[in-house]
């Protein structure tokens, strides 16, 4: 209502979407009429629609889900009301219709997702216009492209040449509509730890779009038994060719096992392994082959514009405070996952109820990033030990934040061996990390919704480990489809507009992956398995 | 907080009963409006991809008509021609809908291919047989059906008859036939969509490995690690060396400095150290001078014989062979058995000969000279040699 902020006057006359073949120019009729009256019109459309789907993403909820009935009484609704895109009143799904006869106003913009009405049509258009400007809302926090993250910047398109559709259908073969990413991996003798994670990389929309646009050309590349060759080669042969059959992961294997990586020498054996170490090995590997060449250090502050890097990584900070002279120091350290444990966390809730605990995802993460432990310290104001109160928060969150929680562990005392805590965790399919991330301390970020959209995730692809400890097996679920910020990630080329695979315009799906067989799962599935390890995206890339 | 003073919320599902107080009613109603933003959003969503794909139709019929209509000049992607359908007008080069394409427009062609999509699957749940005669575009709808994958296929169990339990089956990590699990039916008659386990190619070797087995196979052929690694090592040792040693090169890791890291190499090492502190204790001896000289020629020999070059050089060889002869037997044979196994390996070892260092070629030398008198001794000694000196050429990575 009149709460919605104010359009900044723009000389800049507003275009519509230029006309794409295979693809009509307006959603409707009506919205044709509504552009082809003038500039004007088309102008203050596109200004009112934008001003209305920052109203809608970015303001509270209230201001856009109260309307005024046309008696003048205020209604605020749990239920979508409709902004009018032609005069700032907000409406009822009733009074919809008259303010439509009396006003002669015919769109209006839903306010739960921003969709556009047609009141002539009465449904739903998706204007391509229209529906650009909300999904670079929905997908970047903004409606500019030029408002990524710095570093991406350096992999967006600096060839106009390469852009042109032309170019690109003149120097490209199309790839068959079959080729969409779901094939299954062979094991090749336990080796399902690995075939998870490879499962978890190919469903990254970012780590493909970057593949797909010749992030890592193997054919180019000197390094002998490249592991990001063998990644390179397996994200053509998932995504271009035809082949349905369960994939052989040979190049990815005896790349492992040529690997020289000291800290993963116990992963290099015949027998089931971790598949979390496998995802660290996994990542440091393509970071080493992909960026700065230096090695991931862990505990200290690393910084690389590397794939990797840029998907998995984020940093922590901890920060301890002197309980002596109040002193504080500030520690900052990259992240490759969060790890957290169970063990604790299961037996302090297992006191209270008599039943078997039960956790949720949340539970956890406050456990970590919000409450704070008492440790031993040495200040350095005071110059002796002291008590000190520590606490860690995430200083900057990752594209895709990958969770592990602890259901391995050793269990010291007379019968030393590991142990599989089997306790289940309840994990949302959205995520929302803003309480954890250090600008939500000390702060109220109750009001910043633009802040609190920018921290929502998205669950991609959960790694499950079911049976015993040794004897277990590895099988995963990932979400193809519905990635509104994979559309807006730097790597998107060429090759991916070519490729079917995801995106948005296809109802996210779930699968299951079981070595060479896939299956399509329910969302049930996949909230009732027990996680091992998580994947999550982050919704807009802002 | 609701839009409605009534009884039940928008969706007008979840209904509170009659005589509820204030606060019951209340919540029936929130739950009722949550309902509805539920079933809303899945809508939206469903809603969007179908009309939009309706929409897409539309718009490829009119234009393949549009190009159809202008006679042969089907090149040009905007042919300068008026055309309309029912549900759309084609007019310079753009596309304007007519009407709400859920209505105008029945069927979804894929936009890259332009053929119809399948909208059933073939098999499984909802399944619909598709209209024969139709060409559809390949993507299909995904098939649910147990024991069967999103595509309909299933996988023949490896190998009836081994005796195993389902159990099993399931995982054993240190059985080099252990199977992929999750696997189920599998027909002895194979209809086209049973698929069996493929077989790769070991990077290393080139040979072709069952898939199920690949993991052990590079356990042994390239992390020397797994059950049968020792034995197959020792086996290899043992008799490979008439075969020139090449599959024992296969042993080693690219880029070891330190050669063949087999049990065999293991005993030989040791050996090689007494040898050195024979070397250095027994070092002014004529006899070792002697072999000394005998042994650097004969280093050259190898790549006499490798490179098959100057006549002159061959004479040092042949030289060497006589004079050698007469002292140490065996280690004649060595240089036949070089000879007789470098004619089918010869061009990996010109390679190889090359990526050693001439000082430690010369190193290598006369660690093997020092040979005591004793017949028997010395033939085992050479027989290490022989191991030893493969190894160290295996090294280079290929």
């Amino acid at each position: 209502m009149a709460a919605r902020p104010t359009t900044p006057a723009s000389p800049k006359n507003h275009k519509i979407k230029a006309p794409q073949q295979g693809q009509p120019v307006y959603g409707c009729e009506h919205i044709q009429r509504l552009f082809n009256q003038d500039q004007a019109t088309t102008n203050t459309s596109i200004q009112h629609y934008k001003a209305i789907l920052r109203c809608v993403f970015d303001t509270n909820p209230i201001i856009s889900q109260t309307a005024k009935s046309l008696d003048g009484q205020i209604i605020t609704s749990l239920t979508p009301t409709y902004l009018c895109l032609q005069c700032p009143s907000t409406l009822t799904d009733d009074d919809r219709q008259k303010h439509g006869s009396k006003k002669s106003h015919r769109f209006y913009v839903d306010s739960r997702d921003g969709a556009l009405y047609c009141q002539m049509c009465d449904d739903i258009v998706w204007d391509p216009t229209f529906e650009d400007l909300r999904l670079r809302k929905l997908g970047t926090a903004s409606f500019f492209t030029s408002r990524k993250r710095k570093h991406e910047e350096l992999f967006s398109s600096a060839d106009p040449l390469r852009d042109n559709p032309t170019y690109i259908s003149a120097n490209t073969t199309a790839v068959s509509c079959k080729a969409n990413g779901l094939r299954g991996i062979y094991n090749a003798g336990a080796t399902c730890y690995q075939n998870v994670v490879l499962q978890s990389f190919l469903h990254n929309p970012i780590l493909r779009n970057f593949y797909l646009s010749d992030g890592h050309q193997s054919s180019s590349c000197e390094t002998p038994h490249c592991l990001s060759c063998a990644m390179d080669d397996m994200f053509q042969d998932f995504y271009v060719q035809e082949n349905t059959n369960g994939y052989t992961a040979a190049n990815i294997l005896s790349g492992f096992w040529i690997s020289e990586k000291k800290a993963f020498e116990n992963l290099v054996t015949t027998k089931e392994q971790d598949a979390h170490e496998f995802f660290q090995f996994l990542a440091e590997e393509l970071h080493e082959r992909n960026g700065d060449g230096k090695k991931p250090e862990t505990g200290s502050e690393h910084s690389c514009n590397c794939i990797i890097h840029q998907i998995y990584y984020g940093k922590l900070q901890s920060t301890t405070t002197c309980q002596n002279c109040q002193g504080v120091t500030n520690q900052v350290q990259s992240f490759l996952d969060l790890s957290l444990p169970l063990e604790n966390l299961g037996h302090k809730k297992g006191k209270k109820a008599p039943r078997p605990p039960k956790l949720t995802l949340q539970e956890c993460l406050d456990e970590e990033y919000i409450k704070s432990d008492k440790c031993e310290y040495r200040c350095n104001n005071c110059s002796s030990m002291q008590q000190a109160r520590r606490q860690t928060s995430i200083k900057r969150l990752p594209n895709v934040l990958s969770i592990q929680l602890k259901r391995f562990e050793y269990k010291q005392g007379r019968h030393e061996r590991a142990a599989k805590i089997d306790t289940p965790v309840q994990f949302p399919l959205e995520l929302n990390m803003l309480p954890y991330t250090s600008r939500a301390k000390g702060q109220d970020v109750r009001e910043s919704f633009e802040l609190a959209r920018s921290c929502v995730y998205d669950l991609i692809s959960v790694v499950v480990h079911v049976g015993e400890m040794d004897t277990g097996h590895y099988v995963s679920y990932c979400r193809v489809g519905d990635q509104v910020s994979s559309v807006f990630s730097p790597w998107r080329r060429r090759r991916e507009r070519l490729t079917g695979g995801g995106g948005v315009g296809v109802c996210a799906k779930w699968f299951a992956f079981n070595d060479h067989k896939v299956e399509l799962a329910q969302k049930s599935d996949v909230l009732n398995s027990r996680a091992y390890l998580l994947f999550y995206i982050v919704r807009s890339l802002s | 907080m609701s839009s409605e003073t009534g009884e039940t919320g928008k969706a007008g599902v979840i209904i509170s009963p009659q005589n509820e107080n204030p606060m019951d009613k209340f919540a029936h109603v929130v739950l009722d409006d949550v309902l509805y933003n539920l079933v809303h959003d899945l809508l939206m969503k469903v809603h969007r991809d179908e009309k939009m794909a309706r929409a897409n139709t539309a718009a490829i019929k009119v234009e393949t008509l549009a190009r159809n209509t202008m006679e042969g000049a089907t090149t040009d992607p905007k042919p300068d021609v008026e055309v309309e359908t029912d549900a759309a007008i084609y007019k310079d080069g753009k596309v304007t809908l007519k009407g709400n394409p859920l209505k105008t427009t029945k069927e979804i062609i894929c936009p890259r291919c332009h053929l119809p999509r399948l909208v059933h699957p073939t098999d499984g749940k909802g399944a619909k047989k598709p209209e024969p005669g139709v060409v559809y575009c390949k993507k299909h709808p995904y098939v649910e059906k147990p024991g069967y994958d999103i595509y309909g296929q299933t996988w023949v169990a490896p190998g009836p008859g081994r005796g195993k339990k389902k159990k099993d089956q399931k995982l054993d990590p240190n059985d080099p036939s252990s199977p992929a699990p999750g696997l189920e039916g599998g027909a002895k008659d194979r209809p086209p969509n049973v698929l069996s386990f493929p077989s790769a190619t070991c990077s290393k070797c080139k040979r072709c490995i069952l898939v199920t087995r690949l993991n052990n196979h590079m356990g042994s052929c390239i992390g020397n690690s797994g059950r049968n690694a020792s034995r197959a090592a020792a086996q290899k040792i043992s008799n490979g060396n008439n075969a020139g040693g090449s599959q024992n090169n296969d042993n080693t890791p690219p880029g070891s400095q330190k050669g063949t890291p087999l049990p065999g190499s293991r005993a030989a090492s040791p050996r090689k150290r007494d040898g050195d502190e024979f070397d250095e204790d027994a070092d002014d001896s004529d006899a070792i001078n002697q072999k000394k000289k005998k042994l650097k020629p004969n280093a050259l020999t190898k790549k006499v014989i490798l490179k098959a070059k100057s006549p002159a050089t061959t004479g040092t060889h042949k030289k060497d062979k006589t004079k050698g002869s007469s002292m140490l037997h065996v280690e004649q044979k060595v240089d036949d058995d070089v000879k007789g196994s470098t004619v089918q390996v010869a061009p990996k070892k010109v390679s190889n000969a090359k990526g050693i260092s001439p000082a430690k070629k010369i190193k290598l030398g006369p660690s093997k000279p020092p040979l005591p008198p004793p017949a028997n001794k010395k033939g085992k000694r050479d027989r290490d040699m022989e191991s030893e000196s493969s190894g160290t050429l295996s090294s280079p990575p290929r």
